[in-house]
Order: C-alpha cells, then sequence, then structure tokens
C-alpha cells in the first residue's frame, strides 16, 4: 500500500475516532451484557439495548447481533431492478407512453372526438390509441417481469449465514446488516461485507472484481489480525465486533472505518472490504460480516442508468412526424378559411355532365361556406357556434379543430409501436439466433441489449475499437526466441497468415501439421525441438541459451498457484506476458514452481544429467520493478553457490542503450531478428544479464535502501538508483510473443473498409503496440502515409526535464498545434497528388488531451476525417469517450465502439451504438453496451447484413407508414372540399379507427421483419452495399417526398373515381348509390392498393407476406360483411347498413375496385421500373447479377482445393509473404496501467495499479517484520 | 416478369374498356335543366321571391325531343347543383332509430337538430334537416305527337311509376313499418315536400332515395321509372311543379334526365375510357421496357461506379 493510502486512513480514522470515541464507549458496555443473549433471528433477547442515536455521517454496526442493528432499520438485502410494481404499472406505465407526442396527440384527439366540434364518433381514435397502448404495455410488463425473475432469482440465491454455532443457509434477501456469513469458493458476495478471516493460512483472500471493472487479474484482500480466528463457527459467534464507518456510497475504491473490538479500535481500509459483484477465488472459504446490503452497496450505488440511446433514423423520423404536423396544419388552415369565407367563384357553364367537371370542381374553390342562403342547413335563428353564420371567425377556428380531429390518421399512431415491435423481433429472433454470430468455443450467442439501435447499425461510418481484448485476444503466446544470434521458433503468426491471404495466397490451417514437438498450452505456443526441455545443450551457444533460460524463470513477479507439477502449475501474473515468458521457462526445463519472500525456486532440468532433476533456490535480493518510464523490469538474485546476478527484461531501445560495449555481431542479428518479429506482429522483449561482484552490488544496496526508505520522491530516486546498476549489460537474446489477433480480424478489418466504415484504434497500449496492431490488422501498411504526433519527443523530454508543469503544458501544446496544422496542410496536399494513397493519423494520449483543445479540435477533426485509420495511443477510458463524441457531435457521422474492459465503457456509452465483447470474464463492457458479440469478427455479419437489413426494413416501414396514412387523409381531405369544407367524415367511424391498427397493420411488420434484398453471404460478398447506409440513401427527403407525391396522386384516384359513381345511376335498376356507398368503396380501394403497394415495395416475398396481405384484405371484406350486416348500437347511425351488399349488386363496384387500384399503382410501377433500370440501386444491381441463382445457399463458394500439397502449399506461401520488414519493432510488457474508470468518474485518483499479486511476497516480509516488531 | 404482367393486364383491361364503352354508348339519356327555364321573365331577376310566393302556379310544361330510340324501363332522375347533402351539419341530421322505431320516436334531440320538434314540443318524425328539405318537384309526361285516341291501342301512355326506386334493404330494415310522419313540416317554415302521414315510412320511397346522401354536392336522385319505349324523334312533354327552392344559394341548377340503363347503368363513358387508356398504356409501358432491356442493359460497372 502506498504511503499516500496509509496517510489517507490515518486522517479517516483520526475524525472518525474522535467524533466516535465517547460514544463507543457507552456501546462497549451494552455489547458485553448483550454478547450472552444475542442470536439471529429470534425475539428472545431478555436484555435490550438502547437504540443509540447515530451521526447521519457514521454508521454503527454490531456484528452478529440482530437486535442491536434492528432500530436502525438498515435495508435489506434483497434488491429490485424493476421498473413497476403490481400498483405503479398502469400509471406509472400509463405516464411513460403518453411520454411520446404521437399518443401524447392521439390522447388529446380522443378528448377532443368527444366534444360535438369532432365530426368523428370518439371510437375512431380511441380503438386505435387503446390498441397502442395495450400493445405497449404489454411489452413493458413482459420485460418488467423478465427483469423481476432475474431479480428473484438472484434475492433467492443461498449463502452460509452464521445461526448460533453452526452455518445455515438462507436465501440472499434475508440477509441483514451485521450479519456473520460464509463464502465459499467460486462464488459470489451477496452484499458489501468486511472480511474477517479466511481458510488461507495468513487471512487473505484472492477475489476477482471483473464484474466491477472488468480486470481479471485476482486480487488479493487481506483481514484485519484480530479476526483470523473466525474461521471455525464456534469462534465466529464469539466475534462482537462493532464497526463504525462512513454511510453508503458509490466509491470503489475508498472506505473508511474502525473495528472496535475488544475495546481495541482498529482502522479498517478498503484492503478488508469485500464488495458485492466480486467473487472469490483460490480460496476454500472465507468468513465476513456484512456491512452494506441490497441497494446499499458500492455497486448498486454505482449501477447508473445507462442512457438511453435514440437511433439516428428515429430522430429523422421525428422530423418527418413534424413535417406530417406541419401538412395536417396546412390542410386545416385551408379547410378552415374555407368554412369561414368565400371565394367568390363564377360558375363556368358546364355542358354536359362529365368527369372531368368532377374533377375540376375541386380546384374552384367551391365557395361554400356557413351562409343562411342555404337554407336547407338550417342556419335561421340559433345556431351553435360551430356553424353560425354570424360569427365567421368563430366558425373558422372551430373548423380547424374538427379538421384536426378527422385528419389525425395522417400521424401515424401506431408507427411507434410498430417499429418496436419489428426491432424487438428483430434482436429476439434474428440477432440473437445468428448462428453466423455464435462463438461455439465459449458458447457465446450475440446479443442485442437494447432493441433501439438495430437500423443504426447499418449506417455506421465510424468503428472505434479497442486493442486489447477486442482485436486482440489478449493471450500473449510465447512464439519465437532469439537466442545468441539464432533464431527459434517455426510458427507463423496470424498476422503473416493474413498478410499472405491479402497477397493471395492461402495458407491452409497449420493446427494439424506441426511437428510432434510442437507445444500448445496456455502462454506458450512454440515449435523448436532444438531448445524444448533442455535440448538447448546440444545447440552451438548453450551457454546463452541457459542464462535465458535463468532470466526468463527468475527475472519476473509470478506467482504460481496450484500443484507444484509442470502440468499442473498456474501462474498469476499481473501481465499475461510474464505469464507466458515464465511458462516458456517452464519448457525450456527451467520450472519456476515456489515463491517465496525472499527466494525463486526452480526445477533444473538438464540433458546431460537426464533423469537427475535439480532443485534450485535463487535468493532474490533486489527487484526493480517495471514501470513505463524504465520500460524494464531487473531482478539481483543470489544463486546457491552465492554468485550475484542481475538479470534484466526490456524495451529493446532501453536494452540496447545499457547494453555493454561489444558483441556487435550478436546485437546486429539480434536487431535484426527483433524487426523481424515486429513485422510478424509479435511482441518483444530484450533479454540481458550482469554479473555483479559483491562490493559493486553491496555499495550499490545501500542507496537503494537509502532510497527506498526516502520520503519524498521515492519512485523517481529508486528509479535513479537503479540506472546505476543496470548497465553493462550483455544481451543474452530477445523473446517474441505473439499478442493474437482475434479470429478473423483482418479479414474483418478489410471487410468493414470495403464498406466505407473507417476503423479508429484506440487503446491504453504504447504508440509502438498499437501502430504494430494497425499493421497487423492492414489499418496501416508501409505505403501508408503517417502523422504521427507524440509526446516523445526531444523538446518535450527536455521540458520534462525542467519539471515545470506550465512549462511542459504550453511545450506540447505549441507542438501540438503546430504539428496538426502542417499535417493538416500536407494531407490535404497528399489528397490532391496522390489521391489514391493512404493516409493514417497516430496520436498519444497525452497529445490528443492538447488536441482536443476547442481551439485545436477543429484541425483535429479535419486532419482524422481525412484519414483512412486513426491510431490513438495511450489515451485513457475519458479520452476515449471524448474521441467518439468528436466524431459523433463534430463531424456528425454515425459511430460505433467496441471494446471489451472497463476502460471501454465510458467510450461504448459515447458512441451512437456500442458492442461489448462477451464470452470473457469481464461483464463491464457489455453492461454498458447495446450489442454483445464474442468476436470481434462478428461485426461482419452485425452490421454488414443485420444492421443493413433494418436499415433497410426500417426505411421501407417508415416510408411506407408515411405513404399509407398521407394516402387514406389524403381521400378525406378531398372530400372536404365538396362537403361545404364543414369537416363531413368520408369514412365510417370504424373504417377509420381500425384502418391502421387492422386493415393495414400486420403487413408492414412482416416487411420489417422479412424483407431482404440480398442473401446474407451476398451482403458480405459485397460489402460496398453497406454504403446506402452511410449516405442514408433510403430516407432522405426526395425518397419521402416521391413516396408523398405518389400518395397524393393515389388518393386523387381513389377520391375522384368513386365519387363520380354518385353520377349516375348504377345497374340495370338505376338505382342511385349514397355517400356512404361511395365511401366504403373508396375504403376499399384505399385498403386493397395501399396492401398491394407493399407487396410492390417488397424485395423478397414469402408466404408470410402473402398471408399478411391477403389476410389484411380478406379481414376488410370479413368486417365489412358482418358490420354492414347487423344494426350496431355502437354507431350513433346505421350509415353503412346493407352497403356492402347494395355494391356488390352493382358491376360498378367490381369494375371500380379492379380499375382503381391499377390506376393508382402505375404511377408507382413506372416509377420503380424506370428507377431499377435507368437509376438503379446498389442492391438492385447485385440482385440483377445474381437474380438466376437458384438459392442462396449455392452463393457460398467452397474453397478452391489447390493442386500441391499441404507442405508445399505451405512452403509456398511462405516464399509468397512480403519480403519488406517493417521498420517497428514490436514491444510491449504489460497491460496498461490506467485509472479506473469508476474512480476516474468519481474524481477520486487510484494512485497505483494494485500489482496485488506481485506483491504478495513483500506483504509477507511487512508481515513478518511486524511479528517481529510486535514480539 | 414485369412486361407479361403488362401485357397481362392490357390484354385484359382493353376488352372490359370497350365493353363498357359499348354499354354505355347505348344508353340514351335526355337532360332537361329548368331550374331557370322554367321561371317567368319578369321574374328572373327574384327567383327566392319567385320560389317563395304560395300563390303564384308553378307548373311549367316544356316538350322534348328523343334523339334516339329508348328501351323501357326509362328511369327519371332529378338532379341538383350546389346541394351539399354531405354537409355535417346536413348529413348527421337524423335520427335512423327513430325511421325504425315507433318507440324510439321521441329519440330525436341528439341528432334531429334544429328540426327535432316541432311548435307544439312533440318530437317530428321524420326529424332532422334531411327529411324537413325533401324535395319536392313533380314532373309528368306525355307524348306530344301520337296522343292516344279512342279505340287505338297506340303506345301506353307515359305514366310514373314510384315504387321501386329505393334500395331493398332501406324499404325493409331502415325505415320502419309501424312508423307514420307526425308532426311533419307543420312549422313556421316549411322546407320542402309533405309527407302523407297514413303511409308507413316503408312506403315513403322518395323520402328514402332523398335521405340516401349524396356524396357530391351535384347528384341526381331516382325520381320514377316509366314502362313505356319511346322512338327517336318522338316530341314529349314535360309537365314540371317547380316548387323546390333551389334559388336562394348560387349554382341552384335543377334538371330532370331521363334515361334508360344498360347492365353497367347510367350513361357512364368514364369507367370504359378509363380501361382503354389504362390497358393502353400497360402495352406501351411493356414495350418501353422491352426496349429499355435492350438499350440499356443493368450492369456491374453501376455498382463499382461508386
Amino acid at each position: 500500500m502506498s504511503s499516500r493510502i496509509k496517510e489517507m486512513m490515518r486522517v479517516a480514522t483520526a475524525r472518525l475516532g474522535g467524533e466516535q470515541s465517547p460514544r463507543g464507549g457507552t456501546s462497549q458496555a451494552g455489547r458485553a451484557e448483550a454478547s450472552r443473549t444475542a442470536r439471529l433471528g429470534g425475539g428472545g433477547g431478555s436484555l435490550r439495548r438502547q437504540p443509540q442515536p447515530q451521526a447521519p455521517t457514521v454508521r454503527t454496526i454490531y456484528c452478529n447481533d440482530r437486535e442491536a442493528n434492528a432500530p436502525v432499520g438498515y435495508k435489506g438485502n434483497s434488491v429490485s431492478t424493476t421498473k413497476y410494481s403490481v400498483l405503479t404499472f398502469l400509471p406509472k406505465g400509463l405516464f411513460e407512453q403518453f411520454r411520446r407526442v404521437a399518443n401524447l396527440y392521439f390522447l388529446m384527439i380522443s378528448i377532443l372526438s368527444t366534444t360535438p366540434i369532432s365530426p368523428v364518433h370518439p371510437v375512431t381514435n380511441v380503438v386505435p390509441l387503446s390498441l397502442v397502448l395495450l400493445v405497449s404495455l404489454i411489452k413493458e410488463a413482459f420485460e418488467d417481469w423478465k427483469r423481476f425473475q432475474n431479480d428473484m432469482s438472484i434475492n433467492n440465491a443461498h449463502v452460509d449465514v452464521l445461526q448460533g454455532q453452526k452455518w445455515e443457509s438462507a436465501p440472499w434477501k434475508r440477509l441483514q446488516v451485521g450479519d456473520i456469513v460464509r463464502i465459499k469458493q467460486d462464488t459470489y458476495f451477496p452484499s458489501d461485507l468486511l472480511f474477517l478471516s479466511s481458510t488461507n493460512p495468513d487471512g487473505v483472500c484472492y477475489i476477482e472484481t471483473a464484474n466491477l471493472d472488468g480486470e481479471t487479474n485476482l486480487k488479493i484482500r487481506k483481514a484485519l489480525e484480530k479476526t483470523w480466528d473466525c474461521v471455525i463457527p464456534e469462534k465466529a459467534s464469539e466475534f462482537k465486533g462493532e464497526i463504525q464507518c462512513e454511510q453508503p456510497n458509490n466509491s470503489l475504491y475508498t472506505f473508511t472505518g474502525n473495528l472496535i473490538v475488544d475495546k481495541q479500535t482498529i482502522p479498517i481500509s478498503p484492503n478488508q472490504i469485500l464488495l458485492r459483484g466480486c467473487s472469490l477465488r483460490n480460496t476454500e472459504y472465507i468468513v465476513a460480516a456484512v456491512i452494506f446490503t441490497g441497494h446499499e452497496t458500492k455497486v448498486m450505488m454505482n449501477s447508473m442508468n445507462v442512457p438511453s440511446k435514440r437511433s439516428t433514423l428515429e430522430k429523422k423520423l421525428d422530423k418527418l412526424i413534424l413535417a406530417l404536423f406541419a401538412t395536417l396544419f396546412t390542410m386545416c388552415v385551408i379547410g378552415a378559411i374555407g368554412s369561414g369565407f368565400m371565394w367568390e367563384v363564377h360558375n363556368r357553364a358546364l355542358s354536359r355532365w362529365s368527369e372531368m367537371e368532377v374533377l375540376c370542381s375541386a380546384y374552384r374553390f367551391c365557395g361554400v361556406f356557413i351562409n343562411e342562403k342555404y337554407f336547407y342547413l338550417g342556419l335561421r335563428g340559433r345556431v351553435e357556434d360551430q356553424f353560425n353564420p354570424k360569427n365567421r371567425f368563430v366558425v373558422t377556428i372551430l373548423t380547424m379543430f374538427t379538421l384536426i380531429t378527422l385528419y389525425s390518421t395522417i400521424i401515424p399512431i401506431s408507427l411507434y409501436v410498430s417499429i418496436e415491435m419489428i426491432k424487438f423481433i428483430q434482436c429476439a429472433k434474428f440477432i440473437n439466433n445468428d448462428l453466423n454470430m455464435y462463438h461455439a468455443e465459449s458458447n457465446t450467442p450475440a446479443l442485442a441489449r437494447t432493441s433501439n439501435l438495430n437500423e443504426e447499425l447499418g449506417q455506421v461510418e465510424y468503428i472505434f475499437s479497442d486493442k486489447t481484448g477486442t482485436l486482440t485476444r489478449n493471450l500473449m503466446e510465447f512464439f519465437k526466441c532469439s537466442i545468441g544470434g539464432e533464431i527459434y521458433g517455426t510458427g507463423i503468426t496470424e498476422i503473416e497468415k493474413g498478410g499472405a491471404e491479402r497477397a493471395g495466397v492461402k495458407i491452409d490451417d497449420d493446427e494439424g501439421k506441426r511437428s510432434a514437438t510442437a507445444v500448445h498450452e496456455k502462454g506458450f505456443n512454440f515449435d523448436d525441438a532444438r531448445i524444448m526441455r533442455g535440448a538447448w545443450r546440444n545447440e552451438p551457444n548453450p551457454d546463452a541459451c541457459v542464462q535465458f533460460c535463468r532470466c526468463l524463470a527468475i527475472c519476473h513477479t509470478v506467482l504460481p498457484e496450484g500443484e507444484e507439477t509442470p502440468e499442473k502449475i498456474t501462474y498469476q501474473a499481473a501481465s499475461p506476458d510474464e505469464a507466458a515468458l515464465v511458462a516458456a521457462a517452464k519448457n525450456f526445463g527451467f520450472f519456476f514452481y515456489r515463491r517465496t519472500p525472499t527466494t525463486v525456486l526452480v526445477r533444473e532440468s538438464h540433458v546431460e544429467r537426464m533423469g537427475s532433476i535439480q532443485d534450485v533456490a535463487y535468493e532474490i535480493l533486489n527487484v526493480l520493478e517495471f514501470n513505463s518510464t524504465r520500460k524494464r523490469q531487473s531482478v539481483v538474485c543470489r544463486f546457491p553457490n552465492g554468485k550475484l546476478v542481475l538479470y534484466c527484461k526490456g524495451a529493446d531501445n532501453v536494452i540496447f542503450e545499457r547494453l555493454a560495449d561489444g558483441n556487435h555481431d550478436i546485437k546486429k542479428t539480434s536487431r535484426e531478428h527483433l524487426e523481424q518479429f515486429g513485422s510478424a506482429g509479435l511482441r518483444t522483449l530484450c533479454l540481458a544479464y550482469r554479473d555483479l561482484s559483491r562490493e559493486q552490488y553491496e555499495s550499490w544496496n545501500e542507496k537503494f535502501v537509502q532510497a527506498k526508505s526516502s520520503l519524498r520522491d521515492r519512485d523517481k530516486k529508486l528509479d535513479e538508483v537503479a540506472e546505476l546498476i543496470e548497465k553493462d549489460l550483455i544481451l543474452i537474446g530477445c523473446t517474441a510473443i505473439e499478442d493474437k489477433l482475434q479470429e478473423g480480424v483482418p479479414a474483418c478489418i478489410e471487410t468493414l473498409s470495403a464498406a466505407g466504415i473507417k476503423i479508429w484504434v484506440l487503446t491504453g497500449d504504447k504508440m509502438e503496440t498499437a501502430i504494430n496492431i494497425a499493421y497487423a490488422c492492414s489499418l496501416v501498411n508501409n505505403d501508408t502515409k503517417q502523422f504521427i504526433i507524440t509526446s516523445e519527443t526531444d523538446a518535450i523530454r527536455d521540458a520534462e526535464d525542467r519539471g515545470d508543469p506550465v512549462e511542459i503544458a504550453r511545450v506540447i501544446k505549441d507542438s501540438v498545434k503546430q504539428s496538426l496544422r502542417s499535417y493538416l496542410e500536407e494531407a490535404h496536399r497528399s489528397l490532391r497528388s496522390t489521391p489514391g494513397r493512404k493516409l493514417a493519423f497516430i496520436i498519444d494520449g497525452r497529445c490528443l488531451m492538447y488536441a482536443l483543445d476547442p481551439a485545436l479540435r477543429v484541425n483535429l477533426l479535419g486532419l482524422s476525417l481525412i484519414c483512412q485509420s486513426v491510431v490513438c495511443c495511450r489515451v485513457s477510458p475519458l479520452q476515449k469517450a471524448q474521441v467518439a463524441s468528436l466524431v459523433r457531435k463534430g463531424a456528425r457521422k454515425i459511430t460505433l465502439s467496441i471494446g471489451d474492459g472497463a476502460n471501454d465503457v465510458s467510450m461504448i456509452q459515447a458512441a451512437h451504438v456500442g458492442i461489448g465483447i462477451s464470452g470473457q470474464e469481464g461483464m463491464q463492457a457489455v453492461m454498458a453496451s447495446d450489442f454483445a458479440i464474442a468476436q470481434f469478427r462478428y461485426l461482419t455479419d452485425l452490421l454488414l447484413v443485420h444492421g443493413r437489413w433494418s436499415y433497410l426494413r426500417l426505411c421501407k416501414v417508415i416510408t411506407y407508414f408515411f405513404y399509407k396514412n398521407l394516402t387514406f387523409t389524403l381521400t378525406q381531405f378531398w372530400f372536404t372540399f365538396q362537403t361545404g369544407f364543414s369537416g363531413q367524415r368520408f369514412y365510417d367511424d370504424w373504417f377509420q379507427s381500425l384502418y391502421n391498427v387492422i386493415f393495414t397493420a400486420l403487413p408492414v411488420i412482416m416487411v420489417g421483419l422479412f424483407d431482404k434484398d440480398v442473401s446474407a453471404s451476398l451482403s458480405k460478398k459485397y460489402p460496398q452495399l453497406y454504403q446506402e447506409g452511410i449516405r442514408n440513401t433510403f430516407f432522405r427527403w426526395k425518397v419521402i417526398a416521391v413516396w408523398g407525391f405518389f400518395a397524393f396522386y393515389q388518393s386523387i384516384v381513389f377520391y375522384y373515381f368513386t365519387a363520380a359513381a354518385s353520377q349516375h345511376g348504377h345497374g340495370s335498376s338505376g338505382k342511385i348509390l349514397g355517400q356512404w356507398d361511395v365511401s366504403t368503396m373508396a375504403f376499399t380501394c384505399v385498403v386493397v392498393t395501399v396492401n398491394l403497394r407493399l407487396l410492390m415495395s417488397c424485395n423478397s416475398i414469402t408466404r408470410w407476406h402473402y398471408f399478411s396481405v391477403a389476410g389484411s384484405i380478406a379481414a376488410w371484406f370479413l368486417f365489412i360483411f358482418i358490420y354492414s350486416a347487423i344494426m350496431t348500437s355502437f354507431d350513433r347511425q346505421e350509415n353503412v347498413y346493407f352497403v356492402i351488399y347494395v355494391l356488390m349488386s352493382t358491376f360498378f363496384f367490381y369494375l371500380t375496385l379492379m380499375l382503381a387500384p391499377v390506376i393508382a399503382l402505375f404511377g408507382d410501377f413506372l416509377y420503380l421500373s424506370l428507377q431499377r433500370w435507368l437509376f438503379p440501386y446498389d442492391y438492385q444491381v447485385i440482385q440483377e447479377m445474381h437474380k438466376d441463382d437458384p438459392h442462396e445457399y449455392s452463393m457460398i463458394h467452397l474453397p478452391e482445393r489447390s493442386h500441391l500439397s499441404p507442405e508445399e502449399a505451405r512452403s509456398y506461401a511462405i516464399s509468397m509473404l512480403p519480403r519488406e520488414n517493417s521498420k517497428h519493432t514490436g514491444f510491449a510488457f504489460d497491460s496498461p496501467g490506467y485509472e479506473s474508470f469508476f474512480a476516474s468518474q468519481q474524481g477520486v485518483g487510484v494512485p497505483h495499479k494494485p500489482w496485488d499479486v506481485a506483491r504478495r511476497a513483500s506483504m509477507k516480509q511487512q508481515r513478518q517484520q511486524q511479528h517481529t516488531g510486535r514480539s | 416478369m414485369v412486361i407479361p404482367v403488362l401485357a397481362f393486364v392490357g390484354l385484359i383491361f382493353i376488352p372490359i374498356g370497350l365493353a363498357c364503352i359499348v354499354s354505355s354508348n347505348k344508353v340514351v339519356e335526355v337532360v332537361y335543366r329548368y331550374d331557370t327555364k322554367c321561371v317567368p321573365g319578369n321574374m328572373l331577376h327574384n327567383k327566392v321571391a319567385y320560389i317563395q310566393n304560395a300563390s303564384i302556379d308553378k307548373t311549367c310544361t316544356r316538350t322534348l325531343k328523343i334523339p334516339r330510340d329508348m328501351k323501357r324501363p326509362i328511369y327519371i332522375y332529378y338532379q341538383l347543383d350546389k346541394f351539399y347533402q354531405n354537409h355535417r351539419r346536413y348529413s348527421t341530421s337524423r335520427s335512423d332509430a327513430q325511421l325504425r322505431e315507433p318507440k324510439a320516436a321521441g329519440d330525436v334531440a341528439e341528432f334531429c337538430k334544429p328540426e327535432a320538434f316541432a311548435a307544439n314540443g312533440r318530437p317530428i318524425v321524420p326529424c332532422g334537416l334531411i327529411a324537413w328539405s325533401l324535395f319536392n318537384d313533380t314532373y309528368s309526361f306525355a307524348r306530344r305527337n301520337r296522343l292516344p285516341r279512342d279505340g287505338d291501342h297506340g303506345p301506353p301512355p307515359l305514366t310514373v311509376s314510384k315504387r321501386g326506386i329505393s334500395w331493398p334493404s332501406e324499404r325493409g330494415h331502415l325505415f320502419g313499418k309501424n312508423v307514420f310522419p307526425r308532426n311533419f313540416q307543420n312549422g313556421s317554415l316549411v322546407g320542402g315536400g309533405q309527407l302523407d302521414p297514413r303511409k308507413p315510412l316503408s312506403e315513403q320511397e322518395d323520402l328514402m332515395v332523398w335521405m340516401r346522401t349524396a356524396a357530391l354536392p351535384r347528384f341526381r336522385k331516382l325520381y320514377g321509372r316509366m314502362e313505356a319505349d319511346l322512338v327517336a324523334g318522338e316530341l314529349i312533354t314535360v309537365t314540371v311543379r317547380n316548387s323546390y327552392n333551389s334559388y336562394s344559394y348560387a349554382g341552384g341548377e335543377k334538371a330532370v334526365v331521363l334515361s334508360t340503363a344498360g347492365w353497367l347503368g347510367g350513361r357512364n363513358g368514364f369507367l370504359g375510357r378509363a380501361y382503354v387508356v389504362v390497358g393502353m398504356a400497360c402495352f406501351l409501358l411493356a414495350l418501353l421496357l422491352t426496349l429499355l432491356c435492350l438499350v440499356f442493359p443493368m450492369k456491374e460497372e453501376h455498382l463499382l461506379l461508386r
């Protein structure tokens, strides 16, 4: 623990202690009495303590004593994440629904339609509104029910609670503050706990905090020594501590409190706190006391409401709805003015009745208004306001409302709920069930966590990707090495394979063809018999090999776990690189199996002494730890024979600077090897050693001890001291570790680039590593022009050496400003001169901080948008989010973030779409994400297939909704012109109310679900298709205008074709059709036509389409047959009684029904054909190209068989690999030491990444010292 | 696939259209607009005063020439213009329950205003503006040049039958057999025609026709039927009793129409023409698309251009 924390704790303790000391005394007195009687659950405590008044900032917990805690009334441990309860469901759910504008609008219309100004019965608006609300509420209830069940299963998980003198299993929800619980290995902590004791002898336990921060390495928690004996229930039941601590808060990394036991006050640090959500590892069980429960636990208090995202399409949809409102308003104004005022119109004397005249009459503004002249309207005397000719202004206003009620169908009420349903089913049935996105190894399917953003996936232009765990597997495997100028290891990396494949060479998967000596285990994937298991003895330079292996086996901070055999042991390391190196040493015959505070035990097996295995104990004198400035790690050790050796491993440039003179050959070849490894995407480390004489060491050690015990600038002084001994090193060789790319990443990135998506890598890693991975993923290649802005320049270093922070900031800012400007110019120039050249922009976090300054932001954005790929390295989580929102807000492009760790959470939330990599241990990214997939490569399917389809479908659904409602409403509008602008309804109330929810509802949902322009395999084969989504080709105003135009045209056809019917006698009986006959005929035409229009716009027609379209039309006929056959009491008038039968007795009806849809759709048909032939969309081109393909399965091309034998092919492939070596050598050592995301959110700096595992040894040492000090 | 569909549609539509045109052309229609012609010349400047003056005899007799042979039955329509039967206030001013059920006679207040109650406070049957404004011009016809003589079994007289001019559903269900007109047109202001209080509504076919409100402000309604053949060139006299006020509003045309009916109904060339036009358009489009196919075949370059 760093000194800062200790100091912090001291302060906090003093404060707590000071406040509490007087009261502490009294409660202690009470405790003595209570301790004899306290037991769980029962009410039998004969002596009751007086409730203690508590200061609001402090909580006092009496362990193991429920009665004592009862008066305070702590919350229980059951948690609820549901939105509603049974009682609040209806009011709250309805409230939520009416927050939607469309629903609220319809509520108002419904209210309006109960007043006499309404031309329609309330049923017209109430029925669709209720149906929509019903569907939405059922969905809400269903989702909440799932949440409830989830809560229930958590609340009912069992944990062992101390009851009297034994452990009894109890559900989590019964847990109370102060209870003593026992947690077994690999189970989760039910609440925030104070760690009392563990089965591990030294009172430690290992916990995994992946659920909290995504870090998968184990952390150590250590109980207070005072409580170590509580392991057995007898002892635990005697434990009567009192905990005074802070009130629940959401800071995960701080805790202040005291444990008062036996009148002794012991400060509690975060080191004794076990948080809910973490799990216990490598420990049989622990005993702990409950301090915070349920919603008061830190993890629950941290559970922020994930900001709900709305897709860009939906935001654009809002604009469309606004446009519809504007249209509605215009229509109403026209109608209202027509109702109140008069245009003097001179009738043209038309000689004969003709339909042309009927058509013309609409444009003549018939000049009807409220006037007493129309005696048959009965406007004399007292007339209600709406029709009172004496007050035309009021007439106008009221008619306005009347028309709003009448035309309310222009707002597609069922649109939102339809979209919701479509998206929900898309997620549940398609995305979550897509076998192409199912990762068999980890048994993880894709998971859509929100259903809001499906179509957003079809429009992504920028992808921000984390590196570790997303592009790479975070699985370090020892792959190659160079010892004394000789390369060992024959594997081909994924990256080389990718490169070869891009060069047109196919390499068969070599898993099966490796030599028998190849070993593949965790951290080790190596194929070279020459040095395995001591075989290096026969190599030309055995001494170097010994040094190499020893260095690997000794110089590290790894902790072995488990049985001490080479097969069963597992290594716990702070970074997977280290574990890989130790695993390599094991396979080379130097098996590191035990660490004590002062020694490293290695079982060495040499070939010359085959069978005689020797256990050697190396005494570790000093560990010079790794940090990012040193970029190296050294260990001073004493051999059993007393020899002192310093082993060092680190970055090539750091090691090479410190090498002793001479041996230029090895240095030169090693450098070449490093470059070679680097270009293969491997992470390299150089190993070196130095023999120390006793005097040298002792004089240095004095300085070291001094530096270690200094109080100020300790880290800096330690670094300086380390410099003194880490010199004159002798190079042993170098290691190459494969940071394995996730499967299929290069191919995926290439496909995505072809789709017009730009990929940015945002990583906390070093620039070298990041560039390396960028090379590996073909984001950058040797032809790419790179713009690099780094803080590792001489000018900045000089400033740093001077040490003035203001000066440093100024220097960095100036250099960033200057390079941004010059790069931008250069990029523009390059764009003009060589347009085809790829540009890449690489910046590190420190410079990014200044570049994000508002003044420089424009340049930054300009430069990064020109560049095809951008790499940001050494960036903090916050910066990741800033970059994402820079593009999102600054460039207004649609962005997607993908990551796997807690450090990606902010980025995931900042982008339009956040994707978490699931199936690994950390869940934080997944919990914050909108979609979770198991592998980066599934992005191809998610974006190019599902995203694109969703986008196409949604566009179609929305534009179709727009069209069908506009068509329907416009027929009403034309009728208004001929009713004297009175607002008389054209259709029967039930027609209008069921139009949206029954007669035209299902087919459009079918289209939203099943429409497919091209098959999934073609979508991936032609990634260019995706660009239509990026350009938003299908939801532009132009597209909407085309739909709008045809809606206009069709509505005229429907209205006037059918209205003409009332002009003549029909049928041989010469009888005349009335208004309701006409409107029923028009409605029939509308229903038939809009359903057929949908079929026309489908790309793929399944039987579901036929069913739903035919079903909808049939539903209409069924409805009208029944409805017009009965006298309904629901309707105030029997308008449509027998209407359909009257209609069906005339030939005219059938002829019109055949003609009107054909004429109406003729325009669409003409437009669609011409568009398809002359200006086809990309997908239509692909459709034409593949229209003869019998079935989509035939699209999957079988891999071509080569005629070469596998060996030949392989060697040929290798020979075809790019010859040119990369200028980069990969170097990486650690996972970067970020500040934790949560901590930074809280403004709490965590001083150091806890190297918990590695520190265990030193802790032991400290404890021993304490022991000795105390005794 | 598109082109055959178009050709098929064309193939179907053109014959249908031709059939419609033939049928429509067979129909003979005589329209006589009398709203100004039946007003005496000295009253033309104040037609409203003319129509509202009950003391003037409004009978007017005119001669019509039959252009072509008209086979029985000959339907007689009256046609009105600028008469907004579809006005919201007008078309909702009725009570269907009252028309159907004697019990619901008083069920008028909600729907029928302002013609719900008579001056004595009793409910009007049939109530509402529609019934109140019942059309009441009458027509009678006679042959001019072949007057019937004794013993001559010439063509039958031109009697107008008013039975069966409404739809059966109206006679059978919407208008009750036991509902008789009450308090009808006895207010201070008489809107239109009177009803025989002894006849139940189910027999008042003029009312039924009138109350099947028209969709457009210019409409025809069936007045009656003549079971007689007329020959080309024949002159007939129409005796119009012009009593319905269509003069207080502008454009209030009135006309009487004699028309035969084909299988499709009255003279209506529009439907047939539309069918023919659409059919031809389909053929044309099919041709055009075939050309397009040959001239601009779709190419992969389209995709690669972008």
